[in-house]
């Protein structure tokens, strides 16, 4: 889908989407931190009103519709082509040996989803088989498509996007909330966008989504409808007024590309390694000495992210490095803004990488027999010379057997880059990014394996080298002695 | 051997505990050679440790040639790389990164310094192999060369001949001797047995309980 709206807009004669894919909550999140988006599209009305709080946000646009299906899987008796009626569904439903897939609670797909089922009459928990809830309506989706559960209701654009489903009936508009999608500029730079996303030629698109035209009139609700709950915070509002309906959904992405992830993560762990290397020697060495006041502090200081959740070291470094603290406007205005950018990718995965690199080098130095350097002295070279022609080169196979296993661990992070740089096509998402991004799109069971192949071959690989290396380190310590 | 009436060139009063062990010297050996043997354990290492300035004494006082190294009542101390101490250990600990040329020309030695010692020594046909490629005497005799060629105002030896056959060990010792005494060079040779001390003629210091008297 994402696709086909990048095809037309760039056929305009403008720059290529970029389109970074999560949930609103994140979005606005990252939004209010800097994230340097041009427009940002939503379906959660109180999210759009969180970015408005931002003062970057500019007036609110409806630029889509969308409404609930019920689909159904393979294991379902409906045959492929059949429709439901409407007063059969609940018999139906009553019938399944497995379960329905509903999204969960917490998310404005699964309250739809349960106001639709009102509107039918069906109790959910009446219902002989077990309502499945997923976190995301995608997890439904997915549940259904993988035959666990045997009927699904989902919005209509992922049931047209995954072949796995079908669409056995369409929910009118009156059983449920209007499903709508806003969209607004980011300090005026998408207006362009914005305009186009109304029009007509965009509408094309959407539609062949599975979308509804945003102008749809907002369905008054069904009053005589069996049970429709009210839902008067979420009453409908003016198309375009300042504070619109909805559900946290924004269209599906470009699909992540393999070379991108690869390339990308290569690059970026690489990068980590590079930039961690003095401070894990300096670090690494520093504690292999003799004790010094504070020894155990920086000791535990620098663990800390390895035990620490992921996310959390991503969220202080963004406590950092945000575009408005004093370091991150500061590297802002040098031209080097952090947050949501192929550098903060690089810090997330060397702040996470950098324990373990200056743990393995702080044993090489520890394993490098102190008399070496004691010798060099005693041939009338100090310490910072003997540190340079013995220690390290001494060291040297440890080093690189820290830097290669930092290496793995940056391959492997996500927790600190998915706060600190997001999830951009081709500027932050790594492999491990993009299978998290596969997980959540449906229809991409096939094409994930790709990316877990590369993942663990990689990773494997470097964990090989890290053991031949280390094995160097030892052996290396028995060369020039004597008994 | 023992010149008396000379200066003592090396004094060390020096008090220490190692571990369990309560090291309390004082060492004024009057000949330029001076042997210290007993058991191992005894703290043979750690006076010579002390000599280099690798290890600090507690309290006490090391002088060579009349040049302070350490005072702890005045607070000097002289670091171990502006001594001048050709250290020998046991171990050998030729760097393993380097080769054998490298290992002896460590300290500055120019190549043809490095030519000219190793020649007297049997090493001369080692100088481009790897210290990992040498037997256990061949290291030995790199070490002391590679000690030998950084001109050193002392000379400690720890165990020098353990690896050597006594053949070669006896020839060795006895050039040894000689070069040191063609350059006047003082030498503290830590040994447990006696051989090496007698091979060397040097002065005999006992170290037993962390006491040092002269035999």
């Amino acid at each position: 889908m994402a696709e086909g709206l990048d095809e037309r807009w760039r056929a305009t004669g403008a720059a290529p989407l970029r389109v970074s894919l999560d949930a609103t909550s994140r979005l606005v999140g990252q939004l209010s931190r800097g994230a340097p988006f041009d427009l940002i599209v939503t379906a959660d009305e109180e999210w759009m009103e969180e970015a408005r709080t931002t003062g970057r946000v500019g007036p609110t646009r409806a630029v889509a519709s969308n409404r609930l299906v019920l689909v159904a899987g393979a294991r379902s008796p409906v045959a492929r082509g059949e429709a439901v009626l409407e007063t059969e569904i609940a018999a139906l439903l009553r019938s399944g040996t497995a379960p329905l897939a509903l999204a969960g609670e917490e998310v404005p797909a699964g309250r739809y989803a349960r106001e639709a089922l009102a509107w039918l009459g069906v109790d959910p928990s009446a219902l002989a088989r077990p309502v499945a809830t997923g976190g995301s309506v995608r997890t439904a989706l997915e549940w259904v498509a993988r035959g666990e559960a045997e009927y699904g209701i989902v919005y209509a654009s992922d049931a047209a996007a995954d072949s796995a489903v079908r669409t056995v009936y369409r929910f009118p508009s009156e059983a449920h909330t209007p499903i709508r999608y806003w969209a607004a500029s980011v300090e005026g730079r998408g207006d362009a966008l914005l305009d186009w996303l109304g029009g007509a030629e965009a509408a094309g698109v959407l539609r062949a989504g599975g979308f509804g035209a945003p102008g749809e009139p907002p369905i008054a609700r069904a009053e005589g409808a069996a049970g429709a709950p009210a839902t008067a915070d979420r009453a409908p509002v003016e198309v375009g007024g300042p504070s619109p309906g909805s559900v946290p959904r924004a269209p599906r992405s470009r699909g992540p590309s393999l070379p991108s992830a690869l390339l990308l993560s290569i690059g970026v762990a690489l990068a980590a390694v590079l930039l961690g290397t003095v401070p894990a020697v300096a670090v690494g060495r520093m504690l292999s000495q003799r004790a010094f006041p504070g020894r155990t502090a920086v000791s535990a200081l620098l663990l800390a992210p390895l035990v620490v959740p992921p996310v959390v070291t991503g969220f202080l470094l963004l406590a950092l490095l945000g575009a408005d603290t004093p370091i991150g406007g500061a590297l802002a205005a040098l031209g080097l803004p952090v947050p949501f950018t192929p550098l903060a990718a690089v810090l997330a995965a060397a702040a996470v990488g950098l324990p373990l690199y200056a743990v393995v080098v702080r044993s090489a130095f520890e394993s490098v027999d102190s008399r070496y350097e004691e010798l060099s002295w005693t041939l009338g070279v100090p310490p910072r010379s003997t540190f340079r022609r013995i220690a390290l080169p001494l060291a040297l196979p440890g080093i690189a057997a820290g830097a290669v296993l930092a290496f793995a661990r940056a391959l492997g992070e996500f927790g600190a880059t998915i706060v600190l740089a997001g999830n951009v096509e081709g500027e932050t998402r790594t492999l491990a990014l993009a299978v998290y991004t596969l997980l959540e799109t449906p229809g991409a069971g096939g094409r994930i394996w790709f990316f877990v192949a590369a993942s663990v071959v990689l990773s494997l690989g470097a964990l090989l080298l890290y053991e031949r290396l280390l094995t160097r380190q030892r052996a290396r310590m028995e060369d020039g002695r004597v008994g | 051997m023992a010149v008396s009436g000379e200066r003592a060139r090396i004094v060390v009063e020096a008090e220490r505990r190692v571990g369990s062990l309560h090291l309390q010297v004082d060492f004024r050996p009057t000949g330029r050679v001076a042997a210290v043997v007993g058991p191992s354990g005894a703290g043979k290492s750690t006076l010579l440790r002390i000599l280099a300035g690798l290890d600090r004494a507690s309290t006490g006082r090391v002088e060579v040639d009349a040049e302070v190294w350490l005072d702890t009542s005045t607070g000097v101390w002289r670091p171990p790389w502006e001594r001048g101490v050709g250290w020998v250990p046991q171990d050998a600990l030729l760097f393993p990164h380097l080769g054998v040329r490298e290992n002896l020309a460590y300290g500055g030695a120019s190549p043809a310094q490095v030519d000219e010692a190793a020649e007297p020594f049997e090493v001369a046909h080692l100088l481009e192999r790897r210290p990992r490629n040498l037997s256990g005497g061949e290291r030995q005799r790199v070490a002391l060369v590679r000690a030998l060629l950084a001109t050193p105002r002392l000379l400690l030896l720890d165990e020098p001949f353990s690896a050597l056959d006594p053949e070669l060990r006896a020839s060795l010792a006895r050039r040894l001797a000689g070069w040191a005494e063609a350059r006047s060079l003082p030498v503290v040779l830590v040994s447990h047995d006696a051989t090496d001390a007698e091979l060397l003629g040097a002065e005999r210091w006992q170290l037993r309980g962390g006491r040092l008297d002269p035999l």
